[in-house]
């Protein structure tokens, strides 16, 4: 089943002083359980692309279609919830809140859904222990390094079971060994929680972890290769 | 729940900046109960040393007296209605006087008088004429003709105890009066009118003087603390017809007004310090919401919607208004307490003061509820003061405010 379909994707940049054609004629379709690499050289459309599947943005032309539900005209105050109960997100930076612990930040999606307090428990309980930061539960972001925040938010974009999880370069302030681990991690998860990933990176050791690999170039698609 | 925790977390995050801002509203908060009180205390303080010392709650006159204080238009049966009016229930003391306007001379110099004929006995009650003598004593020690005068007015004519002075005026017939008078007393007080412009004299003297027998000029009224002028008034016009019944707001407009102004203080203060809280809060919650762009950016990316995000931003103000207003309520309350006690002692500014009728040591004055207004004052303007830095986080747009996801 497809969790997301995207046909005839356009985005212009109009604000610039010379308009940029960031996707051009793009159709994308990512099925259930996939585990997917957005790839290509800077510039060609990686998180314009990330962020028109994933609501932010709306494409210029073509529509997009997320679990069976077309979200090209939907209102923002609409399109926030709709993202709250079928994405999940992980940023490059920025993912958590200061404020909040560990366990907060990763029950923070589900108390926005209105999941109750016994449910939430157990869920962040089992996807700290998988993500092996059960120790750090009462710890603040700032307390935590890169890579576990980084962990921290994949646990949280995953713990209200979303349709699928985009992710625009989760690894680009890592360092190797946190790279690795954050992938070996959503690996895992994609394998034991069925859970579906779409990331782009420009790391090749991440590219190498991907089972499908789309390679974007001047906002289309220049190849989409399925791997083992 | 969350959003509240999270809010109130979020307060402490520059704290600096959030303590600037609850100490300018503890600040702004005590400015406010102490600067009200203060006033207040101005205000109820001369009222009620008017109303006590001087022209008292109610004033009963012939309907045609007050115009020129003519000798003949005097109230029929006065002392008889006096005597009534003491047993009615809410009245504390009721007294008669005979007025009559004239001049008073020593050796050296003459002054322009309105000269009161009293009883001595409910005059003391009514006004407490007696616990004003600085000087001599209240119209003893003298046999024939004692009077009584305000220290002012006693430095002008250049008098003392037992000096004796002269009495002129126009008796009933038109014709011009005089009479000898020995003084008994010196009043020491702040009332002008009492230390410089009347003279008080035993009422059967001048009522001989003037061939009046016993009638008077005027009733003065003072009534109990909760007791409504009007209803005394309206009794006394049923019971006895003919004559000019008044109040204090009548005889003296002017309280009436100062009444008024002491009931806006609290809210024209309330305006000025709150409108400068406003400027301060504002700017210090959009600050923050300026600098916490790409955090609101990925609430709002994740899923949170426009209203909680609002909602987090009014209830952060919010707390700044809760955290800092209980302790300026604290503060103000304890300096009003402590001045209650103690009082403000204004005596380096008071020779200006007393001219106009004021007491050398103040005493704030405040109604109970004045706390409740101004922390709702305060929480109201915290509220306000969100409206903006709200609106401006929930106007964001996610992928601007994060630039790339
Ligand atoms: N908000 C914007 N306004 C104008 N042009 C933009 C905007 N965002 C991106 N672009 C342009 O659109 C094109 C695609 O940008 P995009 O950020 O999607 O590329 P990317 O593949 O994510 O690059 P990188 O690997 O550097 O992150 C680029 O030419 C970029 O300059
Ligand atoms: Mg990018």
């Amino acid at each position: 089943m497809s969790v997301i379909l995207a046909k005839n994707l356009t985005k212009i940049y109009q604000e610039t002083a010379v308009p940029v054609k960031a996707l051009n004629n793009l159709s994308l379709e990512v099925t259930e359980g996939e585990f997917t690499a957005v790839v290509g050289p800077s510039g060609c459309g990686k998180t314009t692309l990330l962020n028109v599947l994933g609501g932010l943005d709306s494409p210029t032309e073509g529509t997009v279609e997320l679990a069976g539900t077309d979200i090209t005209q939907m209102k923002e105050s609409k399109l926030i919830d709709f993202r709250l109960r079928n994405i999940g997100f992980v940023f490059q930076a920025y993912n958590l809140i200061p404020v909040l612990t560990t366990l907060e930040n990763i029950e923070f999606i589900m108390l926005l859904q209105k999941v109750d307090k016994a449910t939430r428990n157990k869920r962040s309980l089992e996807l700290m222990r998988e993500m092996g930061i059960e120790d750090k539960a009462s710890k603040r972001p700032s307390q935590l390094s890169g890579g576990q925040q980084q962990r921290v938010a994949v646990a949280r974009a995953l713990a209200s079971k979303p349709k699928f999880i985009l992710a625009d370069e989760p690894t680009a302030n890592l360092d190797s060994v946190s790279t690795a681990n954050l992938l070996d991690i959503m690996a895992k998860l994609n394998r034991e929680e069925k859970a579906t990933f779409v990331f782009s990176t420009h790391d090749q050791r991440v590219i190498d972890k991907a089972r499908r690999v789309v390679t974007l170039e001047d906002g289309a698609i220049v190849s989409d290769e399925i791997r083992q | 729940m969350m959003l509240i925790k999270i809010a109130w977390k979020n307060i402490w995050r520059s704290k600096g900046r959030s303590l600037v801002v609850i100490g300018s509203i503890v600040v702004g908060v005590w400015a406010l109960i102490f600067g009200t009180g203060f006033m207040n205390g101005f205000i109820v303080n001369y009222m009620a040393e008017i109303i006590n010392n001087d022209i008292s709650h109610v004033q009963v006159h012939h309907p045609e007296f007050k115009k020129d204080l003519e000798v003949k238009y005097s109230i029929n049966d006065g002392r008889l209605k006096a005597e009534k009016i003491r047993s009615w229930e809410g009245v504390e003391g009721a007294t008669t006087r005979t007025i009559v306007s004239g001049m008073i001379s020593s050796a050296q110099k003459a002054s322009g008088i309105q000269i009161r004929g009293i009883d001595l006995e409910n005059e003391s009650v009514v006004t407490g004429l007696d616990e004003m003598i600085g000087e001599g004593s209240y119209f003893e020690g003298i046999k024939r003709n004692p009077i009584v005068i305000g220290d002012n007015l006693a430095e002008t004519l250049k008098v003392g105890v037992r000096s004796k002075v002269v009495l002129t005026f126009n008796d009933g017939n038109g014709q011009i009066t005089a009479g000898a008078f020995r003084v008994a007393g010196i009043l020491n007080t702040s009332s002008v009118n009492i230390s410089e412009r009347y003279a008080f004299v035993l009422q059967e003297d001048i009522n001989r003087l003037v061939g009046l027998g016993d009638q008077v000029h005027e009733i003065a009224i003072l009534l109990d603390q909760q007791q409504e002028e009007a209803q005394i008034i309206s009794r006394y016009q049923s019971e006895f017809n003919g004559d000019l019944a008044e109040t204090w707001r009548e005889i003296a407009p002017e309280l009436n007004l100062l009444q008024e102004m002491y009931g806006s203080m609290l809210y024209v203060l309330m305006g000025i310090i709150l409108t400068a809280l406003i400027f301060g809060i504002v700017n210090t919650m959009l600050m923050a919401v300026l600098e916490r762009f790409k955090e609101l950016g990925m609430l709002m990316a994740v899923g949170m919607n426009r209203i909680r995000v609002y909602f987090m931003i009014i209830f952060e103000t919010l707390f700044l208004g809760i955290a800092g207003a209980p302790l300026g309520l604290l503060f103000g309350w304890m300096t009003i307490k402590y001045y209650e006690t103690y009082g403000v002692d204004l005596s380096s500014y008071s020779e200006g003061l007393e001219a106009v009728g004021y007491s050398s040591i103040l005493y704030p004055y405040l109604e109970g509820n004045t706390y409740i207004i101004v922390t709702i004052g305060v929480l109201f303007t915290a509220l306000i003061a969100a409206l903006y830095p709200a609106w401006k986080a929930v106007k964001l747009k996610p992928v601007e405010a994060l630039h790339k996801i």
